[in-house]
């Protein structure tokens, strides 16, 4: 026979009365003040075991007897039977070592690996047409706040160097999907960027400070490598997914999840900033050579714009595309293969 | 006044003031674990495990709180949740998708949150309660839709909201300007009409919450956050600018002796903020003869919250767990429950069933609208 000492509550006051419990061949007899009543051991429902916590055991009749933790009510009916397994490894420190290896690979492994090559699955089953009439909205948007200006440059300029994009794109797969658009405007200086969908934006300031018409085509590679690559869809994916994962990790510490998540946050979305960035410089590499250009067009107009960058801190292009000794290495690697 | 704190009532002989003694005896260790066999499950199970997660969870944290001996029961159970948690990302990723691909159905699904906002309430706020257990009583949230709706809406700020932007009014800076400013001073009285409607629709047993705090305190706690603001504010602005004009070599570094400081007077604010917004809230709800006594300080609040989010950060996040619990047991020993009358008054009620998608929801947004 089992005897487990405790508190009786019977559902109807919140009046605490000690009791205890006796436990012998299937049946179970609660001992409460003058009152003893007896039950079948399997019509009992016990809560699940928690820390060091008192366990509640749930009577048919609605009562309860609350009790500290005893092995043997784990051969009673549990409330929730699920919890059993997990509770066994809450109790283990083996496991908790264990679950800290296992969540730092997961991490590290999903963060440099298993995000990136998902999302670049996903993105690439999702059909640029979605991202269409995004490109187009904020391109909407963009002209109505004022940000652009019509272009101010001359046709034939325009018209160069359409054909010239026209033949960078020929034979890609998202051929069809390219709009460039001239635009002039005095906040982004000299910049170029692609929005989603294949709408590809140079500002008149762009087409300034190139020398030629070469190192245009190589920030528009550069442009188009973006889309073909699909980067707008991948860094919405990355980014959200890593979001989502850091408010996971921190929603234990909720009221500080911002301070001590912010940063870590914006360091992770920037390193996969910064991979675009170079997969788009390969991309655009490549396709600069594939229809006779030289990469090395691309170096010396990035190094123009951040020498002009470093005079009147105007050019925007250059703070979000940053120059490195690397890439410039890498355009010029580029141009002698 | 007499004062006790044993574990058992002895009944029958009334009394004029006892104090119900609560604690909280939770350890960083056993939650630590707890915790990392959360995280590392919800990880390998991309979400899934998560509504155990937050059962484990809980059941920790009301089993480890004790009033007058006696530990809280949560009752909840993970496929309940599991059902809502799905529902919430449902919403969230609804969500998500028109923000950032539909900009045009943004304003039509923040008008579909307007509606449903209520409904959200009162549903977590009833799964909430049904499944806190004392003692073998549950307690028991009755507040309806049409309730839920007043409490939020009673002054048309939210439809006013979504016809503004429907109609593209928030272009305008005057408009936007006014709005702002009357969203600002009406924002205490609104909490406290949420708030109200969330106690007094609340019980336990057959008593229901009173709660009597005026619009005027709680504005009163805002106000005073915000000169805690504007007062580190001056003072920083004015040193920094006597310290940068005493140097004689100027570096972008010297941005790092504003922001610091003002971070600082935000984070004393805030804590300010949540520290007199509890206080005022337990110091002025009754449940049937109980009342309590909270006496959280800002500037304890946000000693705690500095020296939390330093150890997390500087342990990888690792000491999270004793953060949290830390945190509970500061919460706890600020708090008493004082007893005039007999607990033999609540007298336990019929219960129903609430599903947990209601709950749920308010996990997922992380709107905190509890106590």
């Amino acid at each position: 026979m089992i005897t487990l000492e405790g508190t009786y509550y019977d559902g109807r006051t919140p009046v605490a009365v000690p009791a205890r419990m006796e436990f012998a061949r299937g049946s179970a007899l609660l001992i409460a003040g003058q009152t003893s009543l007896r039950h079948a051991a399997a019509a009992l429902s016990v809560s699940p075991r928690i820390g060091k916590a008192d366990r509640f055991i749930a009577l048919p009749d609605n009562g309860q007897f609350q009790c500290p933790d005893h092995p043997f009510l784990q051969s009673l009916p549990q409330a929730s039977p699920s919890e059993g397994p997990v509770a066994w490894l809450e109790e283990r420190w083996g496991v908790a070592l264990a679950g800290i290896a296992i969540t730092a690979c997961l991490l590290l492994a999903g963060y440099f690996y298993g995000l990136p090559a998902a999302a670049e699955r996903v993105a690439a089953r999702i059909p640029v047409e979605t991202e269409q009439t995004l490109g187009r909205h904020a391109l909407t948007w963009l002209d109505e706040q004022k940000w652009f200006k019509p272009t101010n440059l001359d046709l034939n300029t325009q018209k160069s160097i359409r054909a010239g994009f026209d033949r960078l794109r020929s034979d890609l797969p998202l051929k069809s999907c390219y709009q460039l658009e001239f635009r002039a405007s005095k906040a982004l200086g000299a910049n170029a960027f692609a929005l989603p969908g294949g709408t590809i934006v140079i500002t008149d300031g762009m087409v300034k400070a190139a020398n030629s018409e070469e190192e245009v085509l190589a920030v528009l590679a550069h442009e188009i490598g973006h889309v073909e690559l699909r980067h707008t869809m991948r860094s919405l994916l990355q980014n959200s997914a890593v979001a989502v994962a850091a408010a996971a990790v921190t929603s234990d510490a909720a009221s500080l999840s911002v301070a001590v998540a912010g940063l870590p946050v914006l360091m992770a979305q920037t390193k996969y900033s910064r991979e675009f960035e170079t997969a788009a410089d390969e991309f655009a590499f490549k396709l600069l050579k594939q229809k006779g250009y030289s990469p090395l067009a691309f170096a010396s107009l990035m190094e123009r714009l951040a020498i002009k960058y470093e005079s009147d801190k105007m050019f925007v292009y250059v703070s979000t595309h940053p120059v490195t000794e690397e890439r410039m290495k890498r355009a010029r690697a580029a141009a002698e293969e | 006044m007499v004062r006790c704190s044993c574990g058992y009532d002895p009944g029958g002989i009334p009394r004029q003031q006892r104090e119900l003694a609560i604690k909280f005896n939770g350890s960083a260790r056993e939650y630590f674990r707890i915790w990392i066999v959360n995280l590392c499950l919800t990880l390998l199970t991309l979400g899934i495990f998560s509504a155990w997660a937050k059962v484990r969870k809980k059941r920790y944290f009301y089993s480890h709180t004790t009033v007058d001996g006696t530990p809280f029961q949560y009752l909840g159970r993970p496929i309940p949740i599991f059902k809502g948690r799905v529902i919430a990302a449902t919403a969230f990723l609804t969500y998500y998708a028109s923000s950032h691909f539909f900009t045009a159905l943004l304003p039509y699904v923040f008008a579909a949150g307007a509606v449903l906002a209520p409904w959200v309430l009162i549903r977590s706020a009833a799964f909430n309660a049904r499944y806190s257990a004392f003692r073998n009583m549950t307690f028991h949230f009755d507040g309806r839709y049409l309730g839920a709706l007043k409490a939020l809406y009673r002054w048309g700020i939210i439809p006013v909201f979504v016809l503004g932007m429907l109609f593209n009014w928030w272009g305008k800076p005057a408009v936007a300007g006014i709005a702002l400013l009357v969203f600002g001073v009406s924002f205490p009285w609104w909490i406290r009409r949420v708030r109200d409607f969330l106690i007094s629709h609340s019980s336990y047993g057959n008593r229901k919450g009173i709660f009597s705090a005026t619009g005027g305190q709680f504005f009163g706690v805002y106000f005073r956050s915000g000169l805690i603001m504007v007062g580190i504010g001056i003072v920083v602005t004015m040193f920094s600018a006597m310290l940068i004009a005493s140097m004689a070599k100027k570096s972008t570094l010297m941005v790092w002796f504003f922001a610091v400081p003002m971070y600082a007077g935000y984070v004393l604010a805030y804590a300010y903020v949540q520290a007199h917004s509890s206080n005022l809230v337990w110091n002025h709800t009754w449940l049937g003869p109980l009342r309590f006594q909270s006496t959280l300080r800002g500037w304890g609040m946000a000693k705690l919250y500095v020296t939390n989010a330093l150890a997390i950060v500087v342990s990888l996040g690792l000491l999270i767990p004793w953060a949290v619990i830390r945190t509970l047991k500061y919460r706890a020993d600020h708090m008493r429950v004082l007893q005039k009358g007999e607990l033999a008054e609540f007298q336990g009620s019929d219960m129903s069933a609430v599903e947990a998608i209601g709950a749920e929801t308010v996990d997922f947004f992380d709107m905190d609208l509890s106590l």
